[in-house]
């Protein structure tokens, strides 16, 4: 499965992205606005001087003179680093002072546009040019004198780069702010989608009751798959279970009725051969109900250790009830049968029917192969492990095949009719409370087959 | 009455210039050879006297033995009629050019004949003393009032430009024919120092104009004469003198006393400026930047300018403690203004009015010489 | 002795009734849960065999329904159900015993014959000791020392008129007579088989059975002086 980015960083991903194309026009934008900006004020100071410069013409005996004030230079040199070109043009249209070869970029008569401020080029650089008009009505000198007066861009473009610059930083630190801002404001949104995931998380695997988390509205459908999820696995869940008891109680019940017939049949009316094929009916029969028996609970064990909680239980409680359940009453009379128990009764964490289940079908393996003259049954405890050992003075299983025994249907004697499951089953407990299943190889005392689990340490109720 | 038409003046100038073409051949060439083995040669091209100068030169070439100078002497007017001809033609005039007509090195600059230079020596120049880092003022020079102390009585000392008015006024007979300035015609300076006391206050100026007119002021091209004549006796007073070489004159004639004005005192700054596309830049910026330097500014203060922005004034010139911190002080900006001082059509008709109000009414003291 | 079986699958009711006829018990026999519980209601049994899945009214709702109304009477529980769902097991409603199905018959006729016992015996006393052999009459358990020994029924008997009386010696006719009474044909080589067995099954013990020849037997505590 690939595994997806985290919604964090997608958000985070187009959020930094739309910031950053959005900071990207707006720079662009201040750009332009103080590029706009910078070129208003210094051209007002350009009109402004050339308007001065205009107004400074006057006609003296009869000559057009003019008399440049100084203001007007000081109101261009404002501009602290920029060149200043400019010429004035007499109503014959001859320079009357200034560069001579300064011109302004649209003809000069037209009237309907002055002052104006143009872009142009004078000596190879940029410059804005601003041309205004002055009207002399002298009887000598009539017509239409002209002002030009051109500025290099320096300090309209260090005003454009300043202005743009903090712009750019305005822009930058609100971005950082608004990414700061929308990073946290994510972080909150998806706090619930978190606490949801803890809280499904921290759940107990069996509980399969509706999640109840508050949740924002967005995530409601979520948590409503969840819970529909849930509901038709409980359902799933309960079905299985349902099959299984009914699974036994459909198998057992027909059995029943089998061995009844067989019983009520009797050996006493047939001949040998007949009391032959009886004993051997009698006795499949016997091992179809016990295989039974353990494939039932052998699917009961694995279902309940995904299922049943645990909990606290005496281990010499639940064995002397599997002890019980095993040794039948019609055992044979002349096996010493024992169970031994500690007075400080160790507790494990557990479910008692699947132990009680293990614990049976341990006995009852050593009491069908094992067990001659004696059978023991002892429980005990170390510091940390609590044990069930079940001893018998039968021939026990060789070290080799101690791994075989715990595979199902896997035994040396299957023609004596053993299903092999009785290990496998205890295994299987074992294995779901976090113990193990072992053997002791044969010694004096006979062969042993221990359940090892571990010791419960809580306060017991 | 002769008229001053714009083609005679312009005539006048250029006949200046071929004289000046004439002359840089020999006469105004000082060569200062390097100390140690010559690594590059500078040439500076200057208004200032060479005396004032030399000490400067010589001290630069001891910080840069390997560096020959050949500084070439001009009047301000040359200077600029051959700085401008020469950025035209886009052949650079030298590798620094050094003026007291400031105006004139601004406009070379504002037509782009000026090469950008900045350094640390370069950041510390006044704002009003630096435009476009291309012209840096390198001097700090009042105009001054400078009178014989023989022939004017103590009592009679004008200290201030009302006063010089008033006085010429009062004492004509006295003082007529006995006062001198510059003849703003010939001289970049004086140019520019009368347009600067127009600007500063047209009715004293006027009053004083007229005054002087009344008294039959010498015009002279340039200050040595005038203070060399104050010194002799010839005339009493000078008015509008640079204080530098007014001071270097008073050391040698005891004679010869310095009052800087206490209503207002324009401030000159000699101007720099390294030509575009000079062949030595870098020699060119050096020397520059040891102008500008504390050794260069010490050095000017001992024993060629005199007169600083920081610090007082030199002994026994007649005038407040300290030039800058008394208020009184007008440096001319080195800026865009002096595009309007400049200005042709204005030069025309400045020059036209002062000869008119100076010259014309006294034409016997023009003529006379 | 009365035997009340409630048991709804026919083949098997059959079996269960035949066999206990067969050792002379009456046994009445319902397939129908309500109408037993009815039955249960006014007549006195030594015995109730209880199968779970019934029409009517299932097992463990019969058991409750007796127990409720303060019958003791001995009930063993026949199911066929897996313990998946049997959080609440036959013994915690109240059942004496319970067997799984598939049951072996004579397996289900011996619990059958302990609860019967069990019932009408009423041994009072409950706990005698010899040595560190300890029997519980009500529990019909032996422990020696810690262990608890698995006894079968007439062992357990002859322990008990053992630990009764430590010391004493039993001639074995005495002890035929307390084993299986006057209606059962045995004889003394019986006896000595039993002795034999439980011997073996208290060995380790700090008591012992002596034989004391030609008079019979006695139960010696190591502790006595």
């Amino acid at each position: 499965m690939r595994h997806e980015r985290s919604l964090f960083a997608r958000l985070a991903r187009r959020i930094s992205l739309v910031l950053g194309v959005g900071a990207a026009l707006l720079v662009t934008a201040a750009w332009y606005y103080a590029e706009t900006a910078a070129n208003k004020a210094y051209d007002r100071l350009l009109v402004g001087a050339a308007l001065q410069m205009a107004e400074s013409l006057s006609v003296e005996d009869g000559i057009l003179t003019a008399r440049l004030p100084t203001s007007a230079f000081e109101l261009l040199g404002l501009a602290e680093r920029d060149r200043i070109f400019y010429r004035v043009i007499d109503t014959n249209g001859q320079t009357l002072t200034g560069y001579d070869d300064l011109q302004s970029p649209t003809p000069l008569d037209d009237v309907d546009n002055v002052p104006r401020v143009e872009e142009g080029i004078y000596k190879g650089e940029p410059v804005r040019i601003a041309s205004a008009t002055r009207v002399l009505a002298d009887p000598a000198v009539s017509g239409e004198a002209y002002v030009i007066v051109a500025q290099t861009n320096e300090a309209r473009s260090a005003l454009t780069r300043e202005l743009t610059l903090r712009a750019t930083g305005l822009v930058f630190i609100m971005s950082l702010l608004a990414f700061a801002g929308a990073m946290l404001a994510i972080r909150y949104a998806l706090q619930p989608v978190e606490r949801l995931g803890a809280a499904v998380h921290r759940r107990d695997p069996h509980d399969l009751t509706p999640v109840s988390v508050d949740v924002p509205r967005e995530l409601d459908p979520f948590v409503g798959s969840i819970n529909h999820f849930m509901g038709r696995l409980n359902e799933r869940v309960d079905l299985l279970q349902r099959f299984i008891a009914d699974a036994a109680h459909q198998i057992r019940t027909p059995l029943t009725a089998l061995s009844a017939q067989i019983d009520l049949l009797g050996a006493d009316k047939l001949d040998k051969a007949g009391r032959q094929h009886y004993e051997r009916v009698r006795e499949r029969t016997g091992e179809l109900a016990r295989l039974t028996n353990q494939l039932l609970s052998h699917a009961m064990v694995i279902h309940r250790a995904d299922s049943v909680q645990l909990e606290p239980i005496s281990l010499v409680d639940v064995a002397r009830r599997a002890y019980r359940a095993a040794i039948p009453i019609t055992v044979d009379p002349d096996i010493v049968i024992s169970f031994e128990a500690p007075d400080d009764r160790p507790f494990v964490l557990g479910d008692a029917v699947s132990l009680r289940e293990a614990i049976v079908n341990v006995i009852d393996n050593a009491l069908r192969h094992g067990a001659q003259h004696r059978l023991e049954v002892r429980v005990g405890a170390s510091d940390t492990e609590a044990f069930v050992e079940v001893v018998d003075d039968g021939p026990g299983i060789p070290p080799e095949g101690w791994e075989k025994a715990t595979q199902r249907f896997a035994t040396s004697k299957s023609h004596e009719g053993s299903s092999g499951l009785g290990f496998a089953i205890a295994l299987e407990v074992a294995n779901a409370h976090g113990g193990t299943l072992s053997f002791r190889a044969r010694d004096e005392k006979g062969f042993t087959v221990i359940l090892t689990l571990p010791l419960y340490t809580g306060v017991v109720k | 009455m002769i008229v001053f038409s714009p083609r005679w003046i312009l005539g006048l100038v250029f006949a200046f210039i071929f004289m000046a073409s004439a002359l840089a051949a020999e006469d105004n060439k000082t060569v200062f050879p390097a100390i140690e083995s010559e690594t590059g040669r500078l040439t500076i091209y200057s208004t200032t006297d060479l005396a004032a100068m030399k000490p400067l030169i010589e001290d630069f070439q001891k910080s840069s033995p390997g560096i020959a100078i050949d500084y070439l002497e001009y009047l301000t007017n040359e200077l600029n009629s051959l700085a401008s001809e020469a950025c035209r033609k886009g052949e650079p005039l030298g590798d620094l050019l050094l003026s007291s007509s400031v105006d004139q090195l601004l406009k070379l600059a504002n037509d782009g004949c000026a090469a950008s230079h900045t350094s640390p020596e370069t950041a510390r120049v006044a704002g009003w003393a630096n435009w476009r880092d291309e012209v840096f003022g390198f001097t700090y020079e009042p105009a001054v009032f400078v009178y014989n102390s023989r022939l004017v009585p103590p009592a009679e000392v004008p200290r201030t430009h009302v006063e010089l008015a008033d006085l010429l006024r009062e004492r004509l007979d006295y003082y007529r024919g006995r006062v001198g300035t510059y003849d703003i015609r010939l001289s970049g300076i004086g140019y520019l120092l009368a347009f600067n006391d127009a600007r500063q206050t047209n009715t004293v100026f006027g009053r004083l104009l007229e005054s002087m007119a009344r008294a039959s002021a010498v015009a002279r091209c340039c200050t040595g004469e005038i203070i060399e004549e104050v010194a002799k006796g010839n005339l009493y007073i000078g008015y509008n003198m640079l204080g530098s070489y007014a001071y270097e004159a008073a050391l040698r004639h005891p004679h010869l006393r310095i009052v800087v004005p206490r209503d207002y005192t324009l401030v000159l700054s000699r101007g720099a400026l390294i030509p575009r596309g000079a062949k030595e830049a870098d020699l060119g910026a050096l020397f520059l930047d040891y102008l500008l330097s504390e050794r260069g500014q010490s050095v000017a203060r001992s024993s060629a300018f005199y007169f600083t922005e920081t610090g007082g004034l030199p002994p026994d010139v007649d005038g407040p403690q300290n030039l800058k911190e008394s208020g009184i002080a007008q440096p001319i900006r080195i800026g865009p203004a002096l595009l309007a001082v400049q200005d042709r059509a204005q030069r025309q008709r400045f020059i036209e009015d002062w000869s008119q109000s100076l010259i014309e009414l006294n034409s016997p003291a023009w003529t006379r010489e | 002795m009365r035997i009340l079986l409630v048991e709804d699958t026919r083949d098997v009711g059959e079996a269960i009734c035949k066999r206990f006829e067969a050792t002379g018990h009456a046994v009445d026999w319902e397939t129908n849960g309500r109408d037993a519980a009815e039955i249960i209601d006014f007549t006195e049994y030594a015995l109730i065999i209880l199968d779970v899945m019934l029409p009517g009214m299932n097992g463990f709702e019969i058991l409750k329904h007796i127990r409720k109304s303060g019958n003791a009477v001995p009930v063993l529980v026949l199911t066929a159900r897996s313990e998946i769902d049997d959080r609440v097991g036959a013994l915690d409603l109240g059942a004496d015993d319970y067997l799984v199905k598939p049951f072996d018959f004579r397996e289900l006729e011996a619990r059958a014959r302990v609860l019967m016992r069990r019932h009408t015996g009423g041994e009072a006393t409950n706990l005698i000791k010899c040595g560190d052999i300890a029997v519980d009459r009500a529990a019909r358990s032996v422990h020696v020392g810690k262990r608890e020994v698995q006894l079968k029924r007439r062992e357990l008997t002859l322990l008990e008129v053992l630990v009764a009386r430590p010391g004493r010696v039993f001639s074995k006719d005495e002890l035929l007579d307390q084993i299986f009474g006057f209606d059962e044909a045995a004889n003394t080589n019986a006896i000595e088989l039993y002795i034999g067995r439980l011997r073996k099954k208290i060995e380790g013990a700090k008591a012992r059975i002596v034989t004391v020849r030609g008079l019979g037997y006695q139960l010696v505590s190591d502790d006595a002086p």
